[in-house]
């Protein structure tokens, strides 16, 4: 059994329990251990290195360094914290000094950093890790006919972390392929949900999520799959204000991958956290239900 | 063994002497053992710095000559000379660098003197063990090989014909032509294309002195400056070139009433069948038959109406087999041309995604006569379009694709928008981030066009998206920031062009291995020198015109094509060239025949002889680089001017004080 | 004596973790301005490239006097897509940071307030907890807007997705410690 450090980070505790949820139960499926990082810290969304860079290294650096200590990789279901700690990691590996700095401060707490654990997202374990061989061979109730509209967000491709090409992903559609979801040709989906500028520019924000929701709506979606909770909070928990400001009448379900993948390994809704929706999941159930009688 | 040395000690104006006490030096010199006389000098390289050289020899019997001066890139070949004039071999000299090695790149006097005198000192232990050596002169075959038969390699064929030189033009398409020939206009006089071209087409093709094989391939080359053999490889058509006339009629016969295969001429925009010729002016006029589409060449079950309607010219041959042909030429010129950027690497522009965006060249098809629409611009749903927008630096100036700028597209596009607006009456946008319009009758050329109207916005397109996302023919809205009057521009077209880059061609690494030269970082041909020696590769023998040496314009390509030649000419006329001896050869006693030298060396200069088992080294491919003398397990390679003595007495010289 | 650094220079300074190209190299092509979200749909002042050329030429007051950064949604469009391999989205952090640090932050903008009502949170408990950072920007809202997050908010809570109670970690001293070594916080003799 693989076993990673888990780092859930501050929104699934509540938010996003719902993520949280379906991730553990549709891996530990799959074989795949997720121990919880014990006593970890916010890894700093995006106001850290608003005030200062030091303290937004050796918040990350506490976390890796914990990951290190019980020698297992990390894994983050949240864009924003997958890439603030991966950036974290890649930048103290590029700055000795710097590090050698933080992990004075790190003593206190009796840690060291040195950069052996890898920070992952919680969709590559899926995608890369485990397979989607291995995925697709626990589908027992493949959601077939389901049009799902791939929303990869921004924080999981960009910045490049090599020389990778960032525009023409493809494994979130595989992966939804792999359990027999039908993903549709989302022309936005590379494109940005407003992340924190729901609260800092709200004008804004609601701007480019009515945008995301008519793309999605535009190719005839059935639910758009995020893998970041702020994605997830934006382009539901907002659409009924989006509907509001814009005079439009969005009712689009919004829902984690591993809630998708969780149905159609024909795990019950409610252990995958499905009803915690403020726009309703019922058609995404209700479609599932109805494969699996014609799969009877 | 007592020398005559005569040392020199240049004061380079004050490049030198400014930094190292030039008197002391030479003082100095005089004392070490085996030098006769020690002279400082202004100017070494005057006239009189040389011929003073020639007089000490012959007066003091000198037998070996230092100079200490500048770098030897500069004035070794002079020094060489002036040695050789005075009466002795002119290998019997050694340079000493002290001006970029000392005085201009150190600030205390005292040590950049102490150290002239320790690298004086060094020349003065080495170069008694130097050796006459000879150069060596190879003669130059007159017959030139030119590959690929576009403009270039076209100009460059017909100035070297004109010459009265054998000229073999080798390209590997069915037509020549290249890229040239798919255009309809060309900037900035707005020329048709094909009306300066074939006229030139025909005159290559009718030259006693050319031997035009299209369809073929270079398959191997060896050999060396003024001896190259050369194998190429005449693929089957099929047809017999001899006896086609060009007359079409297999074409429609053939029993595909329709053609139905992407028509590589029209970069897929029209179709033909699986016997075709490329376009109405090719040449040579002759068909081809495409072995992956023809029902005959895949299953031998075919009526051949083609055959019945070639009648009794009898030019169809499906036997046909791949020919080989092996030439002997003393020079080569490379003129293989550039590909254009695939615009699907960038994905938001939505080239191959949605049906109203497409490349320039394919634009260039369309407007054409001769094209898949017959010069009618038109989308794909037969519709004139009533608003365009080209996009300028596509993979071009782009950290994220190409660095370079491709010299060409600001020009060919507001030619595009010119030909646009002239055949459709359509609003045209031009999205660019600098106008580059350099050349003679470029600016007037970017004025004329400004003034029939074309909106030309200053911002590189950000996006190009369906203004309707469920219909991927409908318009496009193309989004950039217009940096002039800093507003976001979004604006609705129904088609939209894409001023893609130019690249080296996908198999150019391939190429220059076959051909032994360099490619720089981009890909292109590496040319000997950027400003200087453009056409010249490392390569002796092998000359670079067109835009495999790095995009341009067709003025800059015919200018360079004519230099090549003229390069070529030069070789050839002079009859033979000399080779630096400064290359290295086996001792074949001691060589174990391990072939480990042979795979090393970046020239391919070293071959096996199977009858003795050792490694032979062809002097006229080795550059002298020393891999192989540093490679060889057995010590078994030795390299003139370099051999074990003469390195070893100059390193003592060095340490020598210490 | 040293020379007073430029704006330029200054803020070349600020960028420590920009693995892109200097500022300089921009060509002002527009790809960022035109790729970001929130500039194309006109929610900045001043565009992404506009404030890059604003930099280099110096103009400090009129780039401090913008929105543009804090209404960049670290969305890094503009990063991977910039032609001359530039870090605008770190330009962005590096241009709030300046801004926060010199206490030149903008009256209104909810940016700045939020950003360190957070990270004083942070550097309290270890975690975050919504309702203390919605209070940062709430009676910032006019009326209507507020009465529309309360309805949302309940929502929320109806749903049991809301943290009723903050969370910190649980080595909390060894954390302040870890803090100290950092920053200067609070008591300088403890």
């Amino acid at each position: 059994m693989k076993k990673y450090a888990y780092f859930p980070g501050c929104s699934l505790e509540k938010m996003a329990k719902s993520y949280h949820d379906s991730a553990i139960e549709t891996l530990r499926r799959l074989d795949v251990e997720l121990e919880e990082l014990e006593d970890w810290n916010c890894s700093g969304a995006t106001a850290y290195f608003h005030v200062d860079e030091l303290l937004a290294y050796t918040l990350g650096a506490r976390n890796l360094a914990m990951a290190e200590k019980q020698g297992r990789d990390l894994v983050a279901p949240c864009s924003g914290c997958y890439k603030n700690m991966f950036a974290t990691r890649a930048h103290l590996q590029h700055e000795p000094a710097l590090a050698d700095h933080i992990n004075f401060a790190l003593e206190a707490d009796n840690l060291k950093f040195t950069g052996t654990s890898a920070v992952r997202h919680l969709i590559e374990v899926f995608v890369q890790d485990v397979g989607l061989a291995a995925v697709k061979a626990k589908v027992t109730k493949p959601l077939k006919d389901l049009r799902v509209a791939t929303y990869y967000g921004c924080q999981i491709l960009r910045p490049r972390k090599d020389h990778e090409d960032v525009e023409q992903a493809h494994f979130f559609e595989d992966l939804m392929a792999a359990i027999g979801a039908t993903p549709v040709e989302f022309s936005m989906k590379l494109r940005c949900c407003g992340g924190a500028l729901i609260i800092t520019n709200r004008k804004a924000a609601l701007s480019l999520v009515r945008n995301l929701l008519q793309s999605a709506a535009a190719v005839k979606a059935d639910v758009i799959a995020t893998a970041c909770p702020l994605c997830q909070v934006n382009l539901e928990c907002y659409q009924k204000l989006v509907n509001q400001e814009f005079g439009t009448n969005f009712n689009l379900p919004v829902m984690y991958f591993t809630q998708l993948i969780g149905l159609a390994f024909g795990l019950p809704p409610k252990q995958l956290g499905i009803g915690t929706e403020l726009v309703s999941a019922e058609p995404v159930i209700c479609h599932a239900r109805s494969n699996q009688k014609e799969n009877l | 063994m007592s020398n005559r040395i005569g040392v020199y000690v240049c004061h380079c104006g004050t490049n030198i002497a400014s930094m190292v006490d030039v008197k002391a030096v030479a003082e100095y010199a005089a004392t070490l053992p085996g030098v006769a006389l020690a002279r400082d000098y202004k100017y070494m390289c005057s006239d009189p710095g040389q011929t003073l050289i020639q007089q000490d020899i012959k007066e003091h019997k000198l037998d070996r000559i230092i100079v200490s001066a500048c770098s030897p890139l500069l004035h070794e070949h002079t020094f060489r000379n002036a040695t050789k004039q005075g009466g002795i071999n002119e290998y019997f000299f050694q340079m000493v660098n002290i001006r970029e090695h000392d005085a201009w790149v150190h600030t205390d006097r005292a040590k950049a003197t102490e150290k002239a005198k320790d690298l004086i000192r060094a020349a003065v232990h080495r170069v008694p063990f130097h050796k006459p050596l000879e150069k060596k002169s190879v003669p130059i075959k007159s017959d030139v090989l030119i590959v690929g038969a576009g403009i270039a390699g076209i100009h460059a064929a017909l100035t070297l014909a004109n010459a009265g030189k054998k000229v073999y033009l080798v390209e590997r398409e069915p037509t020549i032509g290249g890229h040239m020939a798919k255009f309809d206009k060309t900037f900035p006089t707005l020329d048709c294309a094909a009306c300066i071209l074939t006229p030139k087409m025909t005159t290559v093709k009718t030259h006693p002195n050319i031997t035009m094989w299209t369809y073929s391939d270079v398959v191997k080359v060896d050999g060396f400056v003024g001896n190259y053999k050369v194998t190429v490889r005449r693929n089957p058509r099929y047809i017999i070139e001899d006896l086609c006339v060009g007359c079409s009629e297999c074409v429609a016969a053939c029993v595909f009433k329709e053609p139905k295969f992407p028509d590589e001429f029209n970069l897929g925009l029209g179709k033909r069948k699986p016997v075709y010729l490329p376009f109405p002016q090719a040449t040579p006029l002759v068909a081809v038959i495409d072995p992956e589409t023809c029902i005959q060449l895949k299953t031998g079950k075919c009526k051949k109406t083609c055959v019945e309607a070639c009648g009794d010219r009898k030019a169809i041959d499906f036997n046909q087999k791949a020919e080989m042909k092996e030439i002997e030429v003393g020079t080569i010129i490379l003129s293989t041309g550039f590909k254009v950027f695939d615009a699907k690497r960038i994905p938001y522009y939505g080239y191959g995604a949605y049906s109203g965006v497409y490349t320039s060249l394919e634009i260039e098809r369309l407007v054409n006569a001769s094209g898949p629409t017959g010069g009618e611009l038109v989308l794909r749903n037969g519709q004139k379009p009533k608003s365009v927008a080209i996009v300028h630096c596509v993979g071009s100036r782009d950290e994220n694709t190409n660095k370079y700028c491709s010299r060409v597209c600001c020009m060919y596009s507001l030619k595009l928008a010119h030909l646009v607006k002239e055949r459709t009456g359509a609003d045209v946008y031009n999205f660019y981030i600098d106008m580059r319009t350099p050349g003679k009758g470029f600016e007037e050329f970017y004025s004329k066009v400004s003034g029939e109207g074309v909106h030309m916005i200053r911002g590189k397109v950000a996006d190009v998206f369906l203004e309707n996302p469920a219909d991927k023919n409908g318009r496009l809205i193309v989004q950039a920031e217009d940096t002039l009057l800093n507003i976001m521009r979004k604006v609705p077209v129904d088609m939209v062009v894409l001023g893609v880059g130019l690249e080296a061609q996908g198999d150019a690494n391939d190429v220059r291995r076959q051909f032994n030269i360099s490619c720089s970082t981009e890909g292109w041909f590496l040319e000997r020198h950027p400003k200087l020696a453009p056409v010249n590769t490392f390569t002796d023998g092998i000359f670079l015109a067109g835009c495999c040496q790095g995009p341009k314009d067709i003025p800059d390509t015919v200018a360079q094509a004519g230099a090549a030649a003229a390069e070529a000419l030069a070789l050839i006329d002079a009859g033979s060239i000399e080779l630096e001896p400064n290359t290295a050869f086996v001792v074949e006693q001691e060589c174990s025949g391990c072939k480990t030298c042979i795979p090393m060396c970046p020239y391919t200069a070293i071959s096996r002889n199977e009858e003795k088992k050792i490694a032979v080294i062809n002097e006229a491919l080795c550059k002298g680089c020393g891999t192989c003398v540093a490679a060889c397990p057995s010590g078994a390679i030795k390299q003139n001017l370099f051999e074990d003595d003469e390195i070893f007495e100059e390193i003592n010289g060095v340490l020598a004080h210490v | 004596m040293a020379d007073k650094p430029t704006f330029r220079e200054e803020i070349a300074g600020v960028l420590h973790a920009s693995m892109g190209n200097p500022l300089d190299v921009c060509m002002q092509c527009g790809t960022c301005s035109g790729t970001c979200p929130v500039a194309s749909g006109g929610f900045m002042d001043n565009s992404p490239r506009r404030i890059i050329a604003m930099i280099n030429a110096g103009l400090k007051e009129r780039v401090l006097k913008s929105n543009t950064y804090w209404y960049c949604a670290s969305c890094y469009h503009c990063t991977v897509r910039c032609p001359r391999g530039i870090d605008i989205t770190e330009l962005m952090y590096g241009l709030k940071r300046y801004t926060v640090w010199h206490a030149k932050t903008q009256e209104g903008m909810i940016g700045p307030v939020f950003s360190e009502t957070f990270v004083k949170m942070i550097v309290r408990t270890g975690r975050s907890y919504e309702p203390v950072l919605a209070t940062s920007y709430l009676f910032t809202l006019g009326v209507p807007e507020m009465l529309q997050e309360a309805q949302t908010a309940t929502s929320l809570m109806l749903k049991g997705r809301l943290p009723l109670l903050p969370a910190r970690i649980k080595r909390l001293d060894n954390f302040k410690k870890v803090l100290k070594r950092i920053i200067p916080l609070g008591d300088p003799d403890e």
